[in-house]
């Protein structure tokens, strides 16, 4: 028994050496597993770096400052955020740090750290890296480069518009073509469609109407009276300012100053209805009820903004 | 003046001479041959034809593999792992399930009931036989089977069938208790089939 296993272990030994011999089988060279272990190192790295730009363009789209004026579009801050997420991103992020652990694990050493220490740098690095690229204002650049290069990409400038240009729903971007002075001001607006439409100012404020005559790209509150004669009542002129980063004060002096021009026009209605209750007293040419409310106390975003006061 | 008796090579030094003359690689096979053919045994490779084929293929993967071997690594742990992995391999490529036999004989058997301090914990009756322990071990699943052999019937420590296994070593930890939890169930429930 013991002479037969003997027999097979010197087989064994003299086989291998006989077909290596024969075969000329020789050891495959340091080059080649270096250069497999470059190759999933530089995937790794190729992930975290790809999951860090997604990073970025998430970041740039969320820190963005559009979400202070969140009730001119949508009915509260939830609805807002689902719509303008940045979905693909977050796909992509998600998809590359999946990649980024896969190749982490198939490193020569990977394989001894947990999938949560290999999943917790991957996120940390790409959110460092992503951050850094974010404050160098490579979230917008790349955001706005895949918008002009790619139709089908919605990039942040894209989505803004298509969020502002809806004047069924009081909403115009664009910029101010002509004006004419008093006492007959006509206000002529040109949106990004290309449509012309005549502005009654009436409500805005003086620092609204500075904004507008600046001849900037603007974005109009209000509400469209006249659709087919394109003749809109603005109520309110906010800038259109993208890419520039913006502090977490700055963002909140720019919520704060929309909720108070906004809440303004309720206001005014306010002071109007008692102007107009001490003309009927005083029996004097009082105007109707409608134009003493004035029309922007009625909008969406005020009705919004009142309703999240209370 | 004493003469001492030449230091054998260590796994790694035979490892860099075969790099330079294929004829250490002998010493390699030497020193392996019947560590493998009984983990392969273990693992499942029961007929002795099937053994020595695999034991060609083995071999002759970590001779064309010399250069990848880490040397932070034990010479040991590494051709494990490729015993290991050609192993699972050669099941998938058959499509065949694991064999009985994994413990040889009560030698094995007595061994892993009283040599490791950690197997005391498994909780079932001393009086089982190998027959009985090949049979328990042959129903709990895969992963914790491959740590059970390593650690109790190989004697490996826990970075060793972390390199084997490619797992971390936390995880061989998790693995050998919940193994050891299942194994000691499937013990129980066949002592009382008998």
């Amino acid at each position: 028994m013991e002479q037969h296993t003997k027999k097979t272990k010197n087989n064994l030994k003299a086989s291998l050496l006989k077909q290596i011999e024969q075969e000329k089988v020789v050891p495959r060279s340091r080059l080649f597993f270096r250069c497999q272990e470059c190759f999933v190192w530089t995937l790794w790295l190729l992930s975290v770096l790809v999951g860090a730009l997604a990073v970025a363009i998430s970041l740039f789209v969320v820190t963005h400052h559009q979400y202070a004026l969140y009730e001119a579009t949508h009915d509260n801050f939830l609805t807002f955020m689902v719509s303008v997420l940045p979905y693909l991103w977050i796909i992509i992020f998600a998809t590359m740090v999946g990649v980024a652990v896969y190749n982490m694990r198939h490193t020569k050493r990977g394989y001894r750290y947990s999938i949560v220490t290999i999943l917790a740098s991957s996120i940390v690095l790409s959110f460092a890296a992503g951050s850094t690229m974010q404050y160098f204002g490579l979230g917008y650049s790349l955001d706005s480069l895949f918008g002009k290069q790619m139709s089908m990409y919605m990039s942040q400038a894209k989505i803004e518009k298509q969020l502002w240009q809806a004047p069924h729903d009081g909403r115009l971007i664009g910029q101010q073509v002509l004006a004419t002075t008093a006492p007959t001001t006509t206000v002529i607006f040109q949106d990004s469609a290309g449509d012309r439409w005549v502005l009654n100012v009436s409500e805005l404020t003086s620092m609204d109407l500075y904004l507008l005559g600046s001849e900037q790209t603007v974005r109009l509150l209000g509400t469209a009276s006249d659709s087919t004669a394109k003749h809109f009542h603005a109520c309110g002129v906010f800038p259109w300012v993208l890419g520039q980063a913006m502090k977490a004060s700055e963002l909140s002096k720019e919520r704060q100053a929309f909720i108070s021009r906004v809440y303004d026009h309720k206001d005014r209605s306010k002071e109007r209805l008692a102007k107009l209750e001490l003309a009927v007293f005083e029996e004097t040419d009082e105007p109707s009820v409608e134009e003493a409310e004035g029309v922007c106390a009625h909008i969406a975003p005020v009705r919004r903004i009142e309703a999240s006061m209370h | 003046m004493e003469q001492h008796p030449p230091v054998p090579l260590s796994d790694e030094e035979v490892v860099i001479k075969t790099l330079v003359d294929k004829q250490f690689f002998g010493e390699i096979v030497d020193r392996y041959e019947a560590k493998l053919t009984r983990y392969i045994a273990r693992l499942g490779v029961r007929n002795t034809d099937d053994q020595l084929d695999l034991l060609q293929e083995i071999f002759l993967k970590v001779y064309k593999n010399l250069n990848g071997f880490d040397t932070s690594l034990q010479f040991s742990s590494w051709i494990y792992r490729i015993s290991h992995n050609e192993a699972v391999s050669w099941y998938r490529k058959k499509n065949v399930r694991p064999e009985g036999h994994l413990i040889a004989d009560s030698e094995e058997l007595l061994g892993f009931l009283s040599a490791k301090d950690e197997a005391a914990d498994i909780d079932f009756d001393k009086t089982v036989n190998a027959k009985q322990v090949n049979a328990a071990l042959l129903r709990i699943e895969d992963k914790y089977r491959q740590v059970l052999i390593l650690r109790f019937f190989e004697h490996k420590e826990y970075e060793e069938i972390s390199d084997i296994l490619k797992i971390p070593i936390g995880s061989v930890g998790t693995l050998l208790h919940r193994g050891k939890k299942q194994l000691g169930t499937e013990l129980n429930q066949e002592a009382l089939r008998i």
